[in-house]
């Protein structure tokens, strides 16, 4: 009990112990705040590139596969399915309205399905809105205004489609359109705070900025090349076709809005020669006539080749975030693919060879080295924060130095070494739980401001440490874990003993008579 | 000779030998003391600086270690109610210090941060559990107090020792002694840093102490303080000089 009476004693009476915890304090705060942005980071990360795919995906690329709506049919019929939807995935040049072209990631999707399977409609950039960016201060953006035409913007995004004008009281036209991701076309512009402000701005050879007066979506159009392959992998001549730009998107990941484009299934499917054909018999359709000339007959039909699709995704009823959750979805599509290449033997890959991938292992690559980023980072900030564990070393070193004549005292009235050892450790807790939590409200105050402060800095001093056009985040993401928080803190009180372990045996070794006639 | 002089001894000190090692060289501090302390007795050792009477008075509060060689003269042994401190484990020791005796310090040694009440009571804390010292924490808190009482200082509970006079301070390490109830009470030069006046103060208190039956044993080279006592043991150059 004199343990606790100490502790406290010397903790409201000395202010060396306080400079220790302040150290914990300090490396407590930072690795919280290095782990809650870096694990934000993270979460983000994985949210952003979650967006787009689903949660599992059925993959045979190039080529694709062909009786997808069957395998679909099968998927949707398995109560932990929630919905099912065909893609095609390849790389093409895109034709921009100012002359560029560019290599992008060409995908193809059938908009109903697809909005359904993923959350593509959220990641539509226009469409109408009713408050400004925060640091959109002149309310620039052209979305707060004219709701009826982003109305329709946005409606023609989730189809792929964009609505022409009605002529002479027609209804509104519509045309297969293309959906840009926000920074394929190099017109929109991000500005500091990441919003796209204003009207569309064009960069300028100069690398001025310019606005222009065209909104892709409401004019402008982009020409699509691809380069098909029969079901064997064949190249055969590239294809070029000219879309409507119908919507741009935003998923916030650099690499999918930078480098892909959506264009309507069937149409990528037609470019592709992927689309249902009719098999003839070779040299059907061409006869020699009595006068010796080549005439067009009917070909020989002899079978069907139906349409393909390089990918299938699934998304669960249940979403989860959990690795194990998507894996659980995997396995259950597997089983489902196997009856189904079984059912269509030579017609569909073998399920040996099929690709069946989570979100996770389709943005493995980026996810881990985030990952492993984050863990590198903790590692040397954890390191760093050694240096409270020899800070309290030294200033317990010194304390047992000085208070020896009461160590002396507790021995001579019956202390054991124990309890004198004991005393210091706890101390130690004391001064390191006391440094956690003060640390843990740093923290707290930093992370749940870190815009705010990040703003303030900016402003004040010119220091933008989070750039958005380089991270592509318009906002410092952070996660304030339970769990993580709770094993940084548990670490602090951990260093803090540690530190005082060392003082502490030396405390409880010396000899009371000596410790008595210290001087 | 007082009743207390024919009662059965608590403490026997028998060949005790105490030889301190500095660099090469061995000082030998003790030398072979025999001493006996009866029951209600107060003995005072008598000696000048550096006869080693604070040695000895540090071995039989088993604050530090006997020599436990034995020699010519026979095996050395320091006997407490049938143990011997020497051959004790330290746990049973720090057991012995924390229940059986009583320490008090010319130089008072109590803890600056904390109040008189508390520099009485943390003696009781280290000789209880703390779920024992809790659940009789204020039975504790009174029985200190009321020494506090006893030694005068009854309205200084709440103060630092930096607050007190040298007397003060050691009414407090003499309370504190007590607090545990302990079958002896051992004082090295307990007036030593005190004028007068307050010495005999304080040696009116150890005179009232062992009149209520306290077993005392001081150390002093005071030969003033050394009358109080029933026994004198006289000491030098670490032996005990036949009387």
């Amino acid at each position: 009990m004199y343990q606790f009476l100490l502790t406290h004693r010397y903790l409201t009476s000395k202010v060396m112990p306080l400079l220790a915890a302040l150290a914990v304090a300090l490396c407590t705060a930072m690795v919280i705040i290095v782990w809650s942005v870096m694990g934000g980071f993270l979460v983000m990360l994985i949210n952003s590139g979650r967006t787009l795919v689903g949660d599992v995906t059925v993959s045979w690329p190039i080529t694709g596969f062909a009786h997808y709506e069957e395998l679909i049919k099968r998927l949707e019929a398995d109560p932990d399915v929630a919905a099912a939807t065909p893609t095609i995935e390849t790389y093409g040049l895109i034709g921009l309205p100012d002359g560029r072209t560019e290599t992008v990631m060409i995908k193809g999707v059938d908009g109903p399905s697809y909005t359904e399977v993923t959350d593509f409609a959220s990641t539509l950039h226009w469409k109408p809105i009713d408050k400004p960016h925060a640091k959109d201060t002149f309310s620039e953006d052209p979305r707060l205004a004219n709701h009826t035409l982003w109305n329709f913007v946005f409606e023609g995004g989730k189809r792929l489609v964009r609505f022409e004008k009605p002529e002479r009281g027609n209804v509104a036209a519509e045309k297969p359109g293309a959906v840009l991701g926000i920074s394929v076309s190099g017109f929109n512009i991000r500005e500091q705070w990441g919003f796209y402000p204003g009207q569309a701005r064009a960069r300028q050879p100069d690398g001025t900025v310019k606005p222009v007066q065209t909104i892709l979506p409401v004019d402008g159009n982009v020409t699509i090349n691809v380069l098909p392959m029969d079901s064997k992998g064949r190249a055969v001549d590239m294809v070029a076709r000219s879309f409507p730009v119908a919507n741009e998107f935003h998923s916030g990941l650099y690499e999918i809005d930078h480098k892909t484009v959506f264009v309507p299934l069937a149409s990528l499917q037609d470019m592709l020669k992927m689309n249902r054909a009719t098999k003839v018999a070779t040299g059907s359709g061409v006869a020699i006539n009595e006068k010796g000339e080549e005439v067009f007959t009917a070909p020989t039909v002899i079978g069907e080749d139906p349409a393909r699709v390089t990918n299938v995704l699934v998304r669960g009823k249940t979403q989860s975030f959990e690795s194990a959750a998507a894996d659980k979805l995997a396995d259950k599509v597997g089983v489902i693919y196997r009856q189904f290449a079984k059912d269509f033997e030579g017609q569909v890959p073998p399920s040996t060879s099929i690709r069946i991938l989570t979100w996770e292992d389709q943005n493995r690559t980026m996810i881990n080295a985030v990952r492993k980023e984050t863990a590198l980072v903790l590692f040397i900030f954890s390191f760093v924060s050694m240096t409270a564990v020899f800070l309290v070393l030294a200033i317990f070193w010194a304390m047992v130095s000085e208070k020896t004549k009461d160590i002396g005292i507790l021995r001579a009235i019956g202390a054991s070494r124990t309890g004198v050892a004991g005393t210091w450790l706890l101390y130690g807790a004391a001064i390191g739980l006391l440094g956690a939590v003060v640390g843990f409200g740093i923290a707290y105050g930093v992370v749940t401001n870190i815009n705010a402060i990040h703003e303030w800095l900016g402003e004040k001093l010119g220091l933008y440490i989070w750039d958005p056009k380089v991270y592509y985040f318009s906002r410092i993401p952070s996660d304030l874990n339970a769990t993580h928080v709770t094993i940084v803190l548990a670490g602090g009180v951990l260093a803090s003993c540690v530190g005082a372990l060392w003082p502490a045996l030396r405390a409880a070794r010396m000899s009371p008579v000596r410790a008595l006639r210290f001087e | 000779m007082t009743a207390a002089t024919t009662n059965p001894a608590v403490l026997r000190a028998t060949n005790v030998r105490k030889t301190y090692q500095l660099g090469r060289l061995r000082v030998p501090v003790l030398r072979g003391v025999n001493i006996d302390v009866r029951r209600g007795e107060f003995v005072a050792i008598l000696g000048a600086s550096g006869s080693g009477k604070s040695t000895l008075l540090h071995l039989l509060g088993g604050l530090d270690a006997a020599d436990k060689a034995t020699t010519d003269t026979g095996p050395a042994s320091i006997e407490f109610d049938g143990n011997d401190l020497i051959r004790l484990s330290t746990g049973r020791l720090d057991e012995y210090r924390r229940r059986r005796v009583g320490f008090v310090f010319q130089f008072y040694h109590l803890l600056p941060e904390l109040t008189v009440l508390q520099n009485v009571t943390i003696a009781a804390m280290t000789a209880m559990g703390k779920l024992e010292y809790w659940s009789k924490r204020g039975e504790v808190r009174a029985h200190a107090s009321a020494l506090l009482e006893r030694v005068g200082l009854g309205h200084r509970l709440l103060h630092r020792p930096a607050e007190l006079s040298g007397g003060e301070r050691q009414r407090v390490a003499i309370a504190r002694a007590l607090v545990n109830k302990p079958d002896l009470l051992l004082a090295d030069e307990p007036t030593g840093n005190l004028d007068r006046v307050t010495g005999a103060s304080i040696l009116d208190l150890f005179t009232d102490l062992h009149k209520a039956g306290q077993t005392i044993v001081v150390v002093t080279h005071d030969e003033a303080t050394a009358a109080r006592a029933d026994r004198v043991v006289r000491l030098v150059d670490g032996s005990v000089q036949p009387s």
